[in-house]
């Protein structure tokens, strides 16, 4: 067996591992850091380009080995395995939350209030759009109030956007452009975006990805990164006060791996870092670890409107409104936010008309150029629904992995008052649809309910009561004085927008605790 | 020659029992598709506006680059890997043989010999009777004429073509000037 000593061990190599490893590096330089991870690394930018040409034109993975076999579990569980986590491939989108998510339960009576202010996280905000590089445009809205701009000017709305922007203004719901983690000029050693329209697979480093960070620190010999190598439990003292070790398998060699550590810092993600938890038997005093696994809903629709667009210009990119991110007290609880993408729906080449009829060459040219008269636009909206306990994450006795581990999985189930306010909830957002399509002679062409919930977390909830919640607001669990939870899984509830910019602030406000404690 | 798509069924009908593999038009180990059956494909399936003979070597680009058993893509909440399948080119000289037989079966030497309307006719009855109701989003061997329309017409530059405009949906374009309606674009461009 191979022993590893070091200063903080940071468990999973997502994007919270990249931030939280890149800040401490920063607040005790000298520090051993070590991050280990299931995954393999795929740190070879220089073939992004051919991943990129292979993945459209034939469908393949653009991020080849990103999984492992037998480490999947039943429900929403992202496939990707790899030193980079889904930040490898997400969209680069990064919303913030509002004042709102943090106060539900004092201003609405519903869920649970998080464990920190608005402006201890707002500033969070801030220094995660710095990290990150965040591309953006105010928002109109004053509770939007940022402390600090942000770091690089917005990507422009393309030609489509900038229709469809005034054609969702005139419905008197105003939009803007979404914040994205996308360079808009060369930023952090990264270039800037050539709308390449492929950003789940970005050949120019333009959008933020974690490996660049991770590259960066062990170039500068600031960080150790264990890659393939799987980290089976967490073991206590005796006094059960602090984790000393974590027992780990290398998935190469199949060697026992064992890393000691002042401190352990779990940043697996909403999935893995509860699930470790489980197969260990720590930090569960409250009986809460991978409980309250949330997300948010979502709902949406093809609108075709009065407008000649031209989809492809750069269909990553999109418009959101945060009108309702707010709700008053004295109204049906109801939040969500609004995005809107230019489309080619209804408007794509088809082998057989509206009457069956076969169309071939000229034919089938000229219904698609016929069809392209009228443009479309994708609406969606994500509303707020909140987890009720037995939303869990489990272990599944029926199914393991090479090394006899069950796996985990995910049952989202929501609370009673999310559950009776959903028809309602429906029914508004459909409303908005309708009006968006009436502001131009449009028409809803469809509605599709969401069957997950998107952007999952929790299952290891903060909150300031050891006996509803697993760690507190820096992470730091309650029942070991040096084991953190970061990033997702620390998530009370899930918001009403992409949540990645979240994940990001939370840690790197934890940063500072764990720092005290290295 | 006129040729009914009732006539070229039943000559598809019979070329499919026929026993004979005629390899002038196929070897897959060779990576070989016969350009000029293509193109005599692409002459009754591509809209004439398109650069035909690009489009048919982009076809047979693809097909040759095919990778049979890779990874494909996911996106969130995929717990399971998917694979590609088979090549399709498996499936085309069995498709193409029949082709030939409907051409003979209406007095030409093969397809590729046979006029573009009897062309027509036997391409657009081979779809039907391969019961395809969709242009496929990539080839999947139902059948090689429809392959070469789904890979044309999903192509950037069939987009642009139908629009008239230069999106260059896919290409690394940068930022600059995204806020201006594409430039008109009269004539297509080559697909990937």
């Amino acid at each position: 067996m191979t022993i590893h000593e070091t200063g903080v061990c940071i468990i999973g190599g997502g994007i919270s591992a990249a931030m939280l490893a890149e800040k401490l590096s920063e607040l005790k330089p000298g520090v051993a850091i070590t991050i280990v991870d299931a995954g393999r690394t795929i740190f070879d930018f220089e073939n992004r380009g051919r991943y990129r040409q292979r993945s459209l034109d034939y469908g393949e993975n653009a991020w080849p080995g990103d999984f492992i076999e037998d480490q999947a579990g039943a429900g929403i569980i992202s496939r990707t395995m790899a030193v980079g986590g889904s930040a490898l491939h997400w969209g680069g989108v990064t919303n913030r939350f509002s004042e709102e998510d943090l106060t539900l339960r004092s201003r609405y009576g519903l869920a649970v209030d998080w464990p920190l202010a608005w402006s201890d996280l707002e500033r969070h905000y801030c220094e995660a759009e710095r990290r990150l590089g965040v591309s953006g445009e105010p928002s109109p809205h004053a509770e939007d109030k940022r402390s600090e701009p942000y770091p690089m000017a917005p990507m422009p709305l393309s030609y489509n956007l900038a229709v469809l922007k005034a054609w969702a203004d005139r419905s008197g719901i105003p939009f803007h452009g979404t914040p994205q983690a996308k360079n808009t000029r060369p930023y952090g050693g990264r270039a800037a975006c050539l709308r390449c329209n492929t950003c789940e697979i970005c050949p120019t480093g333009a959008r933020y990805s974690p490996d660049f960070t991770f590259k960066t620190l062990l170039t500068a010999g600031k960080i150790t990164l264990h890659e393939q190598t799987l980290v089976r439990r967490l073991v206590a003292s005796s006094d059960r006060k602090r984790i000393v070790s974590a027992a780990a398998v290398s998935r190469q060699s199949g060697e026992a791996v064992e890393y000691r550590a002042g401190t352990f810092v779990l940043a697996a993600g909403y999935a893995w870092s509860p699930h470790l938890l489980l197969l260990s038997g720590v930090a569960n005093s409250s009986g809460l670890v991978g409980r309250y696994m949330n997300g948010h809903a979502f709902v949406g629709t093809q609108i075709e409107l009065d407008a000649t667009l031209f989809p492809g210009m750069n269909e990553q990119h999109s418009l959101i409104s945060r009108q309702y991110f707010r709700c008053a007290t004295d109204v049906p609880f109801m939040r969500h936010d609004l995005r809107v993408w230019e489309s080619s729906a209804g408007r794509d080449p088809r082998l057989k008309d509206g009457e069956g009829r076969l169309l071939t060459g000229d034919a089938l040219m000229k219904d698609w150029r016929d069809r392209t008269v009228r443009g479309a636009a994708r609406v969606r909206a994500y509303y707020d629904v909140h987890p009720a306990a037995a939303s869990a994450l489990t272990l599944d006795a029926s199914k393991k992995n090479r090394w006899g581990d069950p796996l985990p999985a995910i049952r989202h189930v929501l609370d009673d008052a999310s559950t009776s306010r959903a028809a309602a909830t429906r029914a508004h957002i459909v409303n908005i649809f309708k009006r968006l399509a009436k502001a131009n002679n449009g028409r809803v062409l469809n509605v599709s309910d969401g069957s997950y919930l998107d952007h999952p977390a929790g299952g290891c909830r903060m909150g300031n009561d050891p006996a509803a919640s697993v760690c507190d607001s820096h992470g730091r669990t309650h029942d070991h004085e040096n084991l953190f939870v970061s990033g997702a899984a620390t998530l009370p509830t899930g918001g009403c927008t992409n949540a990645t910019l979240t994940f990001v602030a939370l840690t790197l406000r934890g940063a500072a605790a764990i720092a005290a404690t290295a | 020659m006129a040729i009914s798509r009732r006539r070229a069924l039943k000559s598809l009908g019979a070329a499919a029992a026929a026993p004979l593999f005629d390899a002038r038009h196929f070897s897959l180990q060779a990576g070989g598709l016969d350009p000029v059956v293509l193109a005599a494909i692409a002459g009754v399936v591509l809209p004439a506006e398109a650069d035909r003979p690009v489009a048919v070597a982009a076809f047979m680009r693809w097909i040759a680059d095919y990778r049979e058993g890779a990874d494909t893509d996911h996106g969130y909440g995929n717990t399971r890997v998917r694979n590609t399948g088979p090549s399709p080119a498996r499936d085309y000289p069995a498709q193409l043989m029949a082709l030939d037989a409907a051409a003979r079966a209406v007095g030409a030497a093969d397809f590729a010999a046979a006029g573009v309307e009897p062309r027509r006719a036997i391409v657009e009855a081979a779809i039907v009777a391969a019961n395809i109701e969709r242009l496929p989003a990539r080839p999947n061997g139902a059948h090689i004429a429809a392959d070469l329309m789904g890979h044309y017409f999903n192509s950037p530059a069939a987009s642009d073509l139908c629009y008239r405009a230069a999106i260059g949906r896919d290409a690394c374009r940068g930022l600059t000037g995204s806020e201006n309606k594409p430039a008109p674009q009269p004539a297509g461009i080559a697909p990937r």
